[in-house]
């Protein structure tokens, strides 16, 4: 039972990572019908911007602590958004009228471009934060089972960042204009809607966020290297396809499935066993519901 | 009288190149070949091998050679490409020597083993694992590295006599270095009596290792034994401190490597085991310090790598086998090889070579990783 218990925190920490990355996957689709390859490669930028940003103002002021994380966290939101704004303009809206496949294509492009430039820049090794940003220590909540209060952390931002995107997409005059775009785009501008505008503001927020979680998943786990956007990036994917694709509280939903079972399967039949289970399950669950689980319910996408 | 001078004179001129003539014949050097990768990916230690080779080349010279001849090295780059490897073994064999030391990596090795052994050469690799190469039946290939099944051994021993585990686990990630070694390793220590009560892999691509990590902790174990490679050795460390786990790690020797401890963070590292070649400072026999002083000696820095100390081992065994068989007929050295036995060698005692070729005994020794984030050796080894 407290094995459970702590398999259940240990399956949460990671689908709050899938779920992270996958509202990127999710928000971009939602408006343009786009799946962003690209996304897994900012979010792995995102780690390592964080990295100089960390280097570049320990350089500056001489000191260190955990308050260090709040100003490289908005280095890295404002860097990778600005990254992901650029990205749409010179390789997406080029091809928007282009038919489905070119845009994706030339989202795979940006994605081996990005890590190819990640790797030249910074090198094929592991690079590790530095300790103490965040402080260690673990807290006993039943018996044995213990949480860090790292993992307390990730998952506050984690839930928190959701919730707030949820409410600015459902409770504000810009995300109305979101989810009118997601819709169709041309009755989206005849009712004055800028859609240019709102399509550069979801790759502001989507990277962004994206950016964000890198960082995070590199703090938590103390060392990355460029190929960090691939298994996170095609995780998130999935979670994104799982919960429904398009639909914000799908991603969530997804991430938080994917990762329970991934972590359910290895630690009570075999870590070797464990895509294998989390694969058939998500084949089944797309068989019962092609449009995920929450595909259906709610009937404008993002 | 002056001209009996001149044509005695002229005569010496004459006869002496006769002699001068004859004296290279008897004393020809004796030519033994090097193909090592001395550039590419492996060329630091291939490098580092060739002048290890080079310090006893040029001490057994200076001190007379062998059977009153010289030895002359012949060396071969192949880059560790095993397309270079046969074409640069050619040249070697073109060459007329006698023995070959190499090369480094076991895919160079295999397609240049089969040329010397049609040329009939010994051949000697100082740092060649994989199992296959003296599965081929060549009789006069020899290793003396030593196999993954005798780290496998070292470890169920380090484990039952210095640990004194009763209970253990095995950890690998599927590639077919860390797979081999775990299954040496669970054969070993189910023959010594211990219980592998887990035994799974990991897939070196996640991040995220907790679930299995979980299961282990639930699981009850004295040790458990990773035998995959140091950038996952170094988050298994990590989160299972973050999980509160006390688990007594011990890990093979692709953890052997300073950046395990920079990814799991020093206090998370302490107090791991690695099981691995010794570094050639650490290696506690007369000719292995003679070896390494000589080496500061004459190059200014110490020998970096066990395969530069088996490179000179490589040659310590030929030029052993030359002066005891007083031959230099690969045929009859290759013999003398298959049948020697306790050879005081330079990465300690050679106890002999079982009749595919590869060495018997261990060289292995257990690191600690240190408060301060080192790898220091282990005070407490397991009985050889």
């Amino acid at each position: 039972m407290q094995q459970l218990l702590q398999q259940l925190i240990n399956g949460i920490t990671i689908g709050s990572f899938y779920a992270l990355v996958a509202l990127g996957y999710t928000m971009v689709y939602g408006v343009l019908k786009l799946i962003n390859f690209a996304h897994g490669g900012l979010f792995m930028w995102g780690a390592y911007i964080g990295l100089t940003g960390l280097s570049v103002l320990l350089a500056l002021l001489a000191q260190g602590g955990p308050g260090m994380i709040f100003p490289i966290a908005v280095i890295v939101i404002v860097t990778i958004a600005m990254v992901g704004v650029l990205i749409e303009r010179i390789a997406y809206r080029p091809l928007r009228s282009a038919g489905r496949l070119a845009p994706v294509i030339s989202a795979l492009g940006m994605a081996f471009i990005l890590e190819s430039l990640a790797r030249n820049i910074y090198g094929a090794s592991w690079k590790t934060y530095p300790p103490g940003l965040v402080p260690a220590g673990r807290v006993a909540l039943v018996g044995d089972v213990r949480i860090s209060i790292m993992q307390v952390l990730v998952l506050t931002v984690s839930f928190l960042l959701m919730a707030l995107l949820y409410l600015f997409v459902y409770r504000t005059r810009i995300g109305t204009a979101m989810r009118a775009v997601s819709l169709d785009h041309e009755v989206s501008r005849l009712m004055g809607i800028d859609v240019d505008g709102i399509i550069a503001t979801v790759f502001l927020i989507g990277p962004g966020l994206g950016g964000l979680a890198g960082m995070i998943v590199a703090l938590y786990y103390g060392s990355f290297d460029f190929t960090l956007g691939w298994i996170f990036g095609l995780k998130a994917f999935i979670s994104a396809i799982l919960g429904g694709i398009g639909n914000i509280p799908g991603a969530m939903l997804g991430g938080m499935m994917l990762g329970i079972i991934e972590t359910l399967g290895a630690g009570y039949v075999s870590p070797q066993w464990k895509d294998v289970i989390a694969y058939m399950i998500l084949i089944l669950i797309l068989i019962f519901r092609p449009t995920g689980l929450l595909g259906e319910r709610v009937a404008e996408k993002l | 009288m002056l001209r009996k001078v001149l044509l005695l004179a002229l005569a010496a001129i004459l006869v002496l190149p006769i002699f001068a003539g004859c004296k290279p014949k008897e004393a020809a050097p004796i030519k033994i070949g090097v193909e090592l990768p001395l550039t590419g990916d492996f060329a630091y230690e291939g490098q580092g091998m060739l002048k290890s080779i080079q310090l006893l080349v040029d001490q057994t010279n200076a001190a007379g050679g062998l059977l009153g001849r010289q030895i002359e090295l012949v060396v071969e780059d192949d880059a560790g490409d095993a397309g270079q490897a046969s074409q640069v073994a050619q040249k070697l064999v073109d060459a007329g020597v006698i023995a070959v030391i190499g090369a480094y990596n076991s895919s160079a090795t295999e397609p240049a083993s089969v040329i010397y052994n049609q040329a009939g050469i010994l051949h000697i690799t100082p740092s060649s694992t994989a199992t296959r190469l003296t599965e081929k039946g060549f009789q006069r290939f020899f290793r003396v590295c030593f196999l993954d099944d005798r780290q496998g051994l070292f470890a169920a021993k380090f484990m039952k006599e210095v640990l004194g585990a009763q209970k253990i686990g095995i950890l690998h990630d599927n590639s077919t270095y860390a797979q081999g070694l775990a299954e040496h390793t669970k054969r070993y220590a189910e023959q010594l009596g211990m219980n592998v009560a887990f035994y799974d892999a990991i897939n070196p691509a996640d991040k995220d290792f907790t679930p299995t990590l979980t299961r282990i902790g639930g699981a009850g174990l004295d040790a458990i034994y990773f035998t995959g490679y140091h950038a996952q050795g170094g988050l298994l460390l990590k989160q299972s401190a973050d999980l509160g786990l006390k688990l007594q790690w011990v890990m093979g020797n692709a953890c052997n490597n300073p950046e395990l401890i920079q990814i799991a963070g020093v206090e998370n590292a302490a107090g791991t085991y690695v099981t691995t070649e010794p570094l050639p400072k650490d290696v506690n026999v007369p000719e292995a310090k003679k070896y390494v002083e000589d080496f500061k000696a004459r190059y200014g820095e110490e020998p970096a790598s066990v395969w530069w100390m088996m490179a000179a081992e490589a040659f310590n065994v030929i030029r052993y086998a030359i002066e005891q068989t007083k031959s230099t007929d690969p045929k009859v050295l290759a013999e003398f090889i298959h049948q020697a036995k306790d050879i005081n060698g330079i990465t300690g005692p050679i106890l002999g070579w079982d009749e595919k070729g590869d060495r018997l005994g261990t060289i292995h020794v257990a690191y600690v990783i240190s408060e301060t984030g080192e790898f220091i050796l282990n005070p407490k080894q397991p009985s050889p």
